[in-house]
């Protein structure tokens, strides 16, 4: 195991599903850690500072919810949330706590390989803090606030900029709507998801040539909204 | 039972005030051999508020009136004449009349105020034995027993208690030896429960109500025995509010029963659900891992076999799970406005994979309203739909999608150009199990659970789905009819 391969922390209760992840992680060149608990999860995590965490939400010591929020304390490491489909609210609560995807079980291995790579990449961009943020035909120029599409400049109302601004900074990403309503209306407002959903449409039919079909701006259903970046706009949604 | 204070007039009382009467003038007469006694009728006012006391107004009347004879009689002069000759017994005689009626009606008042007492002590004594009964009543029927029994002595027997069973009103209970109840009494206490007047010839149907809600009628056969009328109210009072109670306690440790039932039954399928998808997990994680590494050659296409069918499985898994929750009555949408453009994208979006070899329409309007609806029971009815037309329509064809807004609805058409659907089976492919046939013919890869657990999400949504088919090899469309939400469009907080 050499020092440059990109360690992974897999926290999962069940050996089988730990034991495939960690051989299909290792033959596609990552270092692959292990924790069968929260508690050995966060252990592992102070001690090794691993570079992504992929978690399971059921444990049997605690939930993964408490790992999450455990980690985001004093971490910024990608973490995958892994779990099964029936609970659809879970993912809520995990992109609210923090976690950078979802993944839902049974999936399938290049799916995850995909994932994994993603948030990877998202943090290296996130570093870099590029201040022409550019998707298909859409341009945001974030420091003369400019909004091209088609090479044709877009007018938005301030609110309207700010919604793509805070989806912008989080490209790739899922900002759920408590997010997104906190960022731009304020904490007050945290709640209003309808407000957000037409206020999404207002602003899908100034970005996107068919806004019932939106190719940049996409809705994580029940969750939040997501801005494709380049990399995903190539590959599957 | 409480003594009711009886008005018709006795004879004892006025005889025993006539004899107070003449005991007192006996007396006064003795007395005034010895002493000289000039105004003797105050001796007779002993005897008239002795009267009054003991059996109130009336008597004393006869008493004054006695008291005033025998004065003028016996004592006034001349005397065993009524003419009173002197003019001051003539005012004293008059003044004897005046306090002799004021006494008489306080004497008369003070008694009767201790009548009302003692017979209001006497109901609420009644009506806490009455309580103590019902509260002590475990169960329905002592219950029962217990009103039946308190009832009858105030309005008479037979007697029979009518409750609502099922919506409708049945005798409940009865006192010992009663008749069966007549059935022109059972229809006119169901008029009663219902609010309506139903007079019926030798029998009394009175309503029990408790918070103004009617609980059960009381039939008793007439003429009811003598009874206070705020007494017998306030029985029926306490009759109606035990039974209610006893019903709301019914309600309550059936609806616990029920809830922890749900429970047992939602931890069941939970554990099932963990039980077999943990394994499903491990087997396409393997084989999706293992598929990744192997090079291209039959071991990878055997990898890919077993990926694959472990695919199907968990979606059949899936499917089974889905309609032993709804069997359960275990989906409860969590409606809010939604965009129906999200839920297609997202139900395509899942659904990719399996329309891999179908070229996809999708029409959606862009002012579409927001529909009041579960996102994710109808991204998953519509995902089902998916699923259905890319297993009977053939590689190559087009799936079209297509939303329009219709007699206040807004219709979802998902057509398909595959072996279409017999006019006989368009309702039955909404049944469990159901499969019809594939592009080859033969029966259709699943489980045949996929359109039946569509219709159950999307009517747990207050819409509604159909089948429509111009025949076979024609081509299917299933329509899915979304009703749009009354009431304003939301307001948007400030856009500046």
């Amino acid at each position: 195991m050499s020092e440059a391969m990109t360690r992974v922390l897999v926290v999962d209760d069940e050996p089988q599903i730990r034991k495939f992840l960690r051989l299909g992680l290792q033959g596609h060149g990552y270092a692959v850690l292990e924790a069968a608990s929260a508690g050995d999860a966060l252990r592992v995590a102070v001690a090794e500072q691993p570079e992504l965490v992929v978690l399971d939400l059921g444990l049997p010591d605690r939930e993964g919810f408490e790992v999450l929020s455990a980690l985001r304390e004093w971490s910024r490491v990608p973490v995958l949330v892994l779990s099964v489909r029936s609970r659809e609210g879970e993912k809520v609560r995990a992109f609210d706590l923090g976690a950078d995807d979802y993944v839902v079980k049974p999936f399938g291995m290049p799916e995850l390989l995909a994932r994994i790579k993603a948030a990877l990449r998202r943090r290296v961009a996130a570093a870099v803090g590029e201040p022409l943020f550019r998707v298909g035909g859409l341009e945001v120029d974030l420091a003369r606030r400019i909004v091209r599409v088609d090479d044709v400049e877009v007018r938005l109302s301030p609110k309207q900029y700010r919604l793509l601004q805070v989806l912008v900074s989080n490209a790739g990403k899922v900002v759920t709507h408590r997010q997104l309503l906190g960022e731009v209306w304020g904490a007050a407002h945290r709640d209003d998801i309808q407000y957000l959903r037409v206020f999404v449409r207002k602003l899908r039919s100034r970005i996107e040539a068919e806004p019932a079909r939106p190719r940049y701006l996409l809705t994580e259903l029940g969750v939040g909204y997501r801005l494709r970046t380049p990399d995903q706009l190539s590959g599957p949604a | 039972m409480v003594p009711v204070p009886d008005s018709r007039p006795r004879l004892v009382p006025y005889l025993v005030s006539a004899a107070s009467v003449a005991f007192v003038g006996v007396a006064a007469y003795a007395l005034t051999r010895f002493v000289p006694l000039p105004h003797v009728s105050i001796v007779f006012l002993a005897a008239v508020l002795t009267s009054a006391a003991l059996w109130g107004f009336w008597p004393a009347v006869l008493a004054a009136v006695l008291s005033v004879a025998a004065s003028m009689y016996f004592f006034y002069a001349p005397i065993f004449d009524f003419r009173v000759a002197d003019a001051q017994n003539v005012t004293d005689l008059a003044v004897f009349v005046v306090v002799a009626a004021l006494t008489s009606r306080l004497a008369a008042n003070v008694r009767a105020q201790g009548l009302e007492a003692r017979r209001r002590q006497e109901s609420v004594t009644a009506l806490l034995a009455f309580s103590e009964a019902l509260a002590e009543s475990t169960s329905d029927a002592a219950l029962h027993a217990t009103v039946i029994g308190h009832l009858s002595p105030v309005l008479g027997n037979p007697i029979h208690l009518l409750l609502p069973q099922e919506d409708r009103l049945a005798p409940a209970a009865s006192c010992a030896g009663a008749a069966a109840l007549p059935d022109e009494v059972h229809a006119a206490a169901s008029r009663v429960m219902d609010g309506g007047e139903a007079a019926l010839p030798g029998w009394r149907l009175e309503r029990l109500v408790a918070a103004q809600h009617p609980v059960g009628v009381v039939a008793s056969k007439e003429p009811a025995p003598r009874a206070d009328a705020d007494y017998r109210r306030a029985l029926l009072g306490h009759a109606a509010l035990a039974i209610e109670r006893a019903r709301l306690r019914r309600e309550i440790a059936e609806a616990r029963i029920k809830g922890q039932g749900e429970a047992l039954r939602e931890a069941l399928i939970n554990s099932v659900s963990h039980d077999l998808q943990t394994p499903l997990a491990a087997i396409l994680g393997s084989a999706t891992a293992l598929e990744s590494l192997e090079e291209q050659g039959d071991r990878r296409e055997l990898v890919a076999t077993i990926r694959d069918q472990a695919e199907r499985l968990a979606g059949d898994i899936e499917n089974v799970l889905d309609l032993t929750r709804i069997r359960a009555g275990q989906i409860a949408p969590r409606l809010e406005l939604v965009e129906l453009a999200d839920i297609v994208n997202a139900a395509l979006r899942r659904k990719q994979k399996a329309l891999g070899a179908h070229a996809v329409e999708v029409a959606l309007p862009p002012d579409l309203p927001m529909l009041r609806l579960d996102l994710f029971l109808m991204e998953h009815a519509l995902a089902n739909v998916l699923d259905n037309a890319a297993k009977h329509a053939p590689a190559g064809s087009t799936l079209r999608i297509a939303a329009a807004v219709h007699n206040g609805a807004v219709v979802l058409e998902v057509t398909d150009e595959g072996g279409g659907i017999r006019a006989g089976d368009l309702e039955r492919i909404f049944d469990p199990f159901y499969r019809g046939a594939g592009p080859e013919g033969r029966p259709a890869p699943g489980t045949g659970l996929g359109l039946a657990i569509c219709r159950a999400f999307v009517e747990a949504n207050g819409a509604s789905v159909a089948a429509l088919s111009a025949g076979p090899g024609r081509g299917a469309t299933l329509r899915i009819r979304l009703p749009v939400p009354a009431g304003a469009p939301v307001e948007i907080p400030s856009d500046e």
